[in-house]
């Protein structure tokens, strides 16, 4: 059995994560230790507990120590086994994660899978359901696996309580990526999501980004969405004709408004500075496709702590590595 | 296993209308939903059934932040929630007719929703055991935000709480063992005898002899006999003890019956002695086996007559005290061979008391774990508890065949003593007991091996004729040795050895002797130098 050490690296529950998909892909059986070993509360929070039971599911698999706070457990996966499937997490748990985690195995299923998922949409440390549609599943398409995806209720922090859909068709392969170069910039919008807040949040949010970035009136967009509890996430978007970026920053009590957008304008800059079509985030979430699947490069900021565990990860369920290659300070290449 | 909560429905706290706001607030029995790291698999809200639409709102709720929850509903009828005995009734029923399945199940009794009765009833019922869990308070969130809040969870094993637990066995040590005056021991010989000899010592002024292994207790026994004669004002005088091991030559003479000024070099100033100390009093000479044959003289005259010659002084002086003398060796034979004196012996001999060995009343050992322990406390000035699983390993251990209790209570002292020095927090850890059984086993076969002939030849015999040798060689070789080693030449360990034959030889050669004996075990004398 193969033994991860969930306390390498960052330490946390991506190791976790990306450890259940490679089992799930290559069939194998691991026992994982030491699990978020580097947070101050370890072992399996609810969200992470609702990851491996939804592979668990997938896969089939025999499980032992899913419990909310084990810090081992063990996972024998079976075929992968594509179906309807309903994912629920309190908490306002991440459901993009539990997506990132099934889907690669699902995406090399024999049929068509029908996922919902319940539980956070808009979340702190998870892509939300906009970064998913907007930047994660159009390249997933690229290499061959047919997405929709439709949403019905943000969920924010900590109530959660959204509601989305995916639908996956398998690719049967998943083909190369090869994205060294953005292309030409197509489109670019900020928009602020809201939920039961005042409304000068947004317009301030919207008047700090206009102001420190010069960005057009008309790439300027306020959504207000039905949800349970209150949330604000600034949300600012590049389309280039060969992929977009997302930079997101979840607002919240404390924060002044102001403070929230110049977060995320930060990111947006550096993104923009380093000229690469490959986001910090989107490299780490890459990395897992491409590795099962038919390889690639792409180019990228410098990698994170994160991709660079993530690497480490993967390499145990596969001879294939990843090169981390600098060509400049925040100029990088990641192939395999 | 399953995580199942019990909590009375808010109806204050849980309800914050109907609308969207509703979730900007702290609702108890939600947020216990709410947690990342608890998941609550089952919620069993109590409410009054007049609360329905409430308790239908609040599971929504409850179902939306966690999916993962379900939500069962109970009734329970009380007219006034702060009526006692109707609060305490109704959820006492609860608790009956739930139906705990503890193997499967474990129980989360949330005590933060409900009137304060409720809560005070809940505690009452989960600290006697009818809900069988553990509470849970929730708490909102530091600052005036969104955040899910917080929650702790506090067992009501008390056991399991260090401060408390200390706390626990000041109040006993203060009650029981106060009033029973010592240690409730269970042993019956040692009742029995402690039975008479309060009686004797109630009665009686005639000298007592106490008899028993080292370590059995002799000293803590004359002491207690002091204080008992104490209590019924039967002396006056103070309780004078002294080990008759460290008194010797001169000294011994004046340490007892003291001496006059210039009675001897360096007696430069009067000395009263330890006998006209113990005037009115008790003179507690242990180990009294080791008494000089003057002194047993002196002592025999002080005990019949009362009184007695200071060193050096013409003049008797008298001191009126009783005599209890501790001893571990048989002064019968001590007497039959000349060693003690056999008028002293017929004389202290009247009320005479053989203290168990700690392992002939090993039943004993438990209490005396408890006294040794309240005894550190008092020393120390803080409580030291061993906690359950420490205790009952080092009781298995203190009673199993591999623990011999050499030196008897003295042991239990000692190894009480490392054990209290060395607790963090005043409680007594597995991993500290686990170290103190090693060190005790290796104290005990140190000991053991100390005595045995066999480890004591095999320092100085080759291999092959130490198997050889019968015991009786091994023991007879030891003796020999020994002298050898102290004797300056091999003729003085020669005249030693064969002090009586040689008597009869016309001819001495003592070291030849030697040699030839030593010879005959492939030694020679140099080896013991």
């Amino acid at each position: 059995m193969l033994v991860v050490d969930g306390s390498q690296g960052e330490g946390g529950g991506q190791i976790l994560r990306t450890s259940l998909t490679m089992a799930m892909v290559t069939g194998t059986e691991i026992r994982i230790e030491n699990i978020r070993a580097g947070r101050v509360k370890p072992g399996l929070m609810r969200q992470h507990l609702a990851c491996v039971k939804a592979a668990q599911a997938v896969s089939n698999a025999k499980v032992s120590g899913a419990e909310v706070g084990s810090t081992e457990i063990v996972f024998k996966p079976k075929a992968i086994k594509a179906g309807e499937y309903h994912f629920a997490v309190g908490t306002a748990g991440s459901t993009t994660l539990i997506f990132q985690t099934v889907l690669p195995a699902l995406a090399l299923a024999e049929a068509e899978s029908r996922l919902s998922f319940e539980g956070g949409t808009h979340n702190f440390f998870a892509p939300s359901f906009d970064f998913i549609a907007l930047v994660y599943a159009p390249l997933l398409r690229q290499m061959g696996v047919e997405i929709e995806l439709k949403m019905t209720r943000h969920g924010f922090y900590p109530q959660g309580g959204g509601q989305w859909q995916a639908v996956i068709k398998p690719a049967g392969r998943l083909s190369g990526l090869d994205l060294l170069d953005a292309g030409v910039l197509i489109g670019k919008e900020a928009v602020v999501t809201s939920a039961n807040i005042p409304g000068h949040v947004a317009v301030r949010e919207l008047a700090e980004i206009a102001k420190q970035c010069k960005w057009p009136e008309e790439v300027l967009k306020s959504e207000r969405v039905e949800s349970m509890g209150s949330g604000n996430i600034v949300s600012m978007r590049l389309h280039h004709e060969c992929c977009s970026e997302v930079v997101e920053y979840v607002g919240k009590v404390g924060v002044s408004a102001e403070k929230v957008a110049r977060r995320a304008i930060q990111a947006i800059r550096r993104y923009q500075a380093a000229a690469v079509p490959v986001g910090e985030h989107l490299a780490d979430q890459l990395m897992l496709p491409m590795a099962i699947g038919g390889g690639g490069v792409f180019r990228t900021l410098k990698p994170s702590l994160h991709s660079q565990t993530n690497r480490d990860v993967i390499h145990l369920f596969t001879d294939k590595r990843f090169e981390f290659e600098g060509l400049a300070k925040d100029l990088w290449e990641i192939r395999i | 296993m399953k995580t199942v909560a019990i909590s009375l429905l808010g109806t204050v706290l849980d309800q914050r209308g109907r609308g969207k706001k509703r979730w900007d607030k702290w609702r108890p029995t939600i947020s216990l939903c709410q947690q990342e790291d608890l998941l609550i698999d089952r919620m069993e809200l109590v409410f009054q059934p007049h609360f329905q639409r409430l308790a239908d709102l609040v599971t929504e709720d409850i179902q939306r932040v966690s999916p993962e929850t379900e939500v069962r509903h109970h009734h329970v009828e009380f007219e006034d929630p702060w009526d006692f005995e109707e609060v305490y009734g109704s959820l006492h029923d609860f608790s009956r007719q739930y139906g705990f399945d503890r193997d499967k199940e474990e129980y989360l009794i949330h005590i933060t929703t409900g009137t304060h009765v409720a809560q005070i009833c809940l505690y009452l019922l989960t600290e006697a055991n009818y809900l069988p869990g553990r509470l849970v308070q929730t708490s909102p969130a530091n600052r005036d935000n969104v955040d899910a809040g917080s929650y702790q969870i506090i067992d009501l094993d008390l056991s399991k709480y260090d401060q408390i637990a200390s706390r626990f066995s000041r109040e006993h040590s203060e009650g029981t063992i106060y009033l029973k005056g010592g240690i409730e021991t269970k042993n019956k010989e040692f009742n029995r005898v402690i039975a008479q000899l309060e009686k004797i010592s109630i009665n009686s002024e005639d000298p007592i002899l106490l008899t028993g292994p080292t370590g059995a207790g002799k000293s803590q026994l004359a002491k207690r006999i002091y204080q008992l004669k104490q209590t019924r004002a039967q002396v006056k005088g103070r309780l004078v003890e002294v080990n008759c091991a460290t008194l010797r030559g001169d000294n011994a003479m004046s340490a007892l019956f003291g001496h006059k000024k210039g009675a001897f070099t360096g007696a430069a100033t009067q000395r009263a002695g330890l006998l006209l100390e113990a005037h009115d009093g008790i003179l507690f000479l242990d180990e009294i086996g080791e008494l000089g044959i003057d002194e047993q003289a002196m002592l025999l005259r002080a005990i019949e007559d009362k009184n007695f010659m200071p060193f050096g002084s013409d003049t008797p002086v008298s001191s009126n005290f009783q005599l209890i003398a501790g001893t571990n060796r048989d002064l019968f034979d001590d007497s039959r061979s000349g060693k003690f004196r056999e008028d002293l012996l017929a004389r202290i001999n009247l009320w005479t008391y053989r203290l168990p060995s700690l392992k002939e009343r090993i039943e004993d050992l438990e209490v005396n774990l408890d006294y040794e322990l309240e005894r550190f406390a008092q020393k120390a000035g803080s409580l030291v508890s061993f906690n359950k699983a420490a205790r009952s390993r080092y009781m298995k251990f203190a009673h199993s065949s591999e623990a011999t209790w050499r030196a008897n209570f003295r042991d239990l002292n000692a190894s009480i003593t490392r054990l209290a020095t060395l607790s963090d927090g005043g409680r007594i850890t597995q991993a500290a007991v686990d170290d103190e059984i090693m060190r005790l086993k290796h104290d005990w076969s140190a000991k053991s091996q100390e005595m045995n002939p066999k480890a004591i030849t095999a320092k100085f015999l080759d291999d092959e004729t130490h198997t050889k040798l019968d015991l009786f060689d091994h023991i007879q070789l030891t003796g020999i040795a020994k002298v050898c080693k102290s004797a300056k030449s091999m003729a003085e360990a020669g005249r030693i050895l064969f002090d009586q034959s040689r008597e009869q030889k016309k001819s001495v050669n003592d070291s030849h002797r030697l040699k030839q004996l030593l010879a005959k075990y492939g030694l020679d004398f140099s080896i013991f130098k």
